[in-house]
């Protein structure tokens, strides 16, 4: 498992970004591909907007860009309809494979 | 560089069934050889396979099924466009020179379980292709103002075309209203709205112009090419649009200097309706709000310009065997043997066959 993985199972983001060029690096990797520096961590702020969803069943899924400009697909919780641009809350976890999850903020 | 052509062409039957990759890499390309005239295989220098199969060394087996011992012999996986990048490959090949004639194989079986990119972190739990299919369905209504019944008319019109493929997986035809009420996937999916994995073959034979010559009275040449990749993450693209497609047209226009409206036959990779949609905007045949009523009319008049064979949704995705078995019906479309299919005067034709929710994309143009 990887340290961004294991980050996940403990609840936490891990945003991989070059500590030289500051670049963002997703999927996170060791080495920056832009000026080829050891890349660092730092948590993710866990904010992000929708910009896109749809529904299968009951659960709303859909495409967030969370406030460190990475976009995930991951299921949308909202007591209403969700828009386009709203302000989600991200929680993260993992179990075989990474599980993003978000609430409308202000829900 | 020495000009390409297709000389001969082979498919088995697409199914739901379980498929063995090697008996069916076997089967087309038998089938392929048989379509030629006084085919000397010791005279086939190369043998490429194409599948997302995990068996291994596929090209050398296949060369020895058939009975050929080939100077270049490999395997290429590219998920979904798997087909026309081997077909592609092989074109390198005799245009370098390296290669006389090859025979390109693609297969796949329908448990195959090679459809989800795991390596795709940003997908999360929504791996499944269906996901990324209602993210851009949801996006195209959106901004298009696309409607539902617009989606169904693409996949009522591609069963219907896929009536007269006798290698099609699917010879149901299905109405707009069928496909507008059928099992609802997400509320922007229904099951007809999306193409289905399934078990099939597909082989072609390509050769140089001096051979073509020899073996062929109708060699289809590969005039034009283009291929662009703009990353293997869904989450990378943005929804409104398929910048590969886009930008590889632009090659392939290039290559074989003519443009859109030069082309007569197409054979896109609907995925999903929506990918349609997407696909003849981003070729230049119609324009994105444009497109919905542009396949009704189609529809409505029985043109069967766009995806003539059925396409993925009517004729099924053998992801492996999916861009040569397109590349076959273009090619049969411009030899004038596509039977009850056939496009009148078909002189220029495209194929148009991509990966992963468009992060790639490969187009060919075909003259007769």
């Amino acid at each position: 498992m990887t340290f961004f993985e294991e980050q996940l199972r403990q609840g936490v983001f891990q945003i991989c970004y070059c500590g030289k060029c500051n670049n963002v690096i997703w999927p996170p990797k060791e080495i920056c591909h832009i000026c080829h520096s050891r890349t660092d961590w730092k948590k993710s702020r866990n904010f992000g907007k929708i910009l896109e969803f749809s529904k299968k069943e009951s659960t709303y899924f859909g495409l967030i860009e969370i406030d460190e400009g990475i976009r995930v697909l991951g299921d949308i919780s909202s007591i209403s309809i969700p828009e386009i641009g709203q302000s989600v809350r991200m929680s993260v976890s993992f179990n075989s494979k990474p599980h993003y999850s978000f609430i409308v903020e202000n829900n | 560089m020495n000009k390409v052509a297709i000389v001969g062409t082979g498919q088995t039957k697409f199914s739901k069934n379980e498929g063995n990759v090697e008996k069916l890499l076997f089967e087309s390309s038998n089938n392929c050889i048989q379509s030629v005239n006084d085919c000397n295989l010791n005279n086939i220098d190369g043998v490429l396979v194409s599948t997302n199969n995990n068996s291994k060394y596929l090209g050398a087996i296949l060369s020895e099924s058939m009975g050929i011992q080939p100077k270049i012999s490999h395997s290429i996986e590219h998920l979904c466009s798997s087909g026309t990048n081997a077909v592609i490959s092989a074109y390198a090949y005799i245009s370098s020179g390296l290669s006389d004639i090859v025979l390109v194989s693609g297969a796949e079986s329908a448990t195959n379980p090679g459809q989800v990119l795991e390596w795709d972190k940003s997908r999360g739990e929504f791996e499944h292709p269906i996901y990324w299919g209602s993210m851009l369905t949801k996006s195209h209504k959106r901004k298009f103002q696309t409607t539902e019944e617009e989606l169904a008319i693409v996949s009522a019109k591609n069963h219907k075309q896929a009536m007269d493929n006798p290698f099609a997986y699917s010879n149901e035809p299905r109405t707009i209203l069928e496909v507008m009420n059928s099992k609802q996937i997400t509320d922007d999916l229904r099951i007809l709205d999306c193409s289905r994995s399934c078990s099939g073959g597909a082989s072609i034979l390509l050769a140089s112009e001096e051979k073509a010559r020899t073996l062929s009275d109708q060699p289809i040449w590969i005039t034009g090419i283009g291929q662009k990749t703009t990353s293997a993450s869904f989450t990378k693209n943005i929804l409104e649009d398929i910048k590969s497609t886009r930008l590889a047209a632009d090659s392939a226009y290039k290559m074989s200097k003519i443009e859109s409206k030069n082309i007569d036959v197409a054979e896109v990779h609907d995925a999903f309706s929506v990918c349609e949609l997407m696909a003849i905007s981003e070729l230049g045949i119609t324009s994105n709000d444009k497109s919905g009523e542009f396949v009704r009319e189609l529809f409505n008049t029985e043109n069967r310009m766009i995806n003539p064979r059925g396409g993925l949704i009517g004729a099924g995705h053998p992801l492996g065997a999916t861009g040569i078995s397109q590349t076959i019906e273009i090619t049969n479309q411009l030899q004038g043997k596509s039977d009850r299919r056939q496009i009148s005067n078909a002189e220029t034709g495209l194929v148009h066959n991509m990966s992963a929710a468009g992060t790639s994309s490969s187009i060919m143009v075909l003259e007769n």
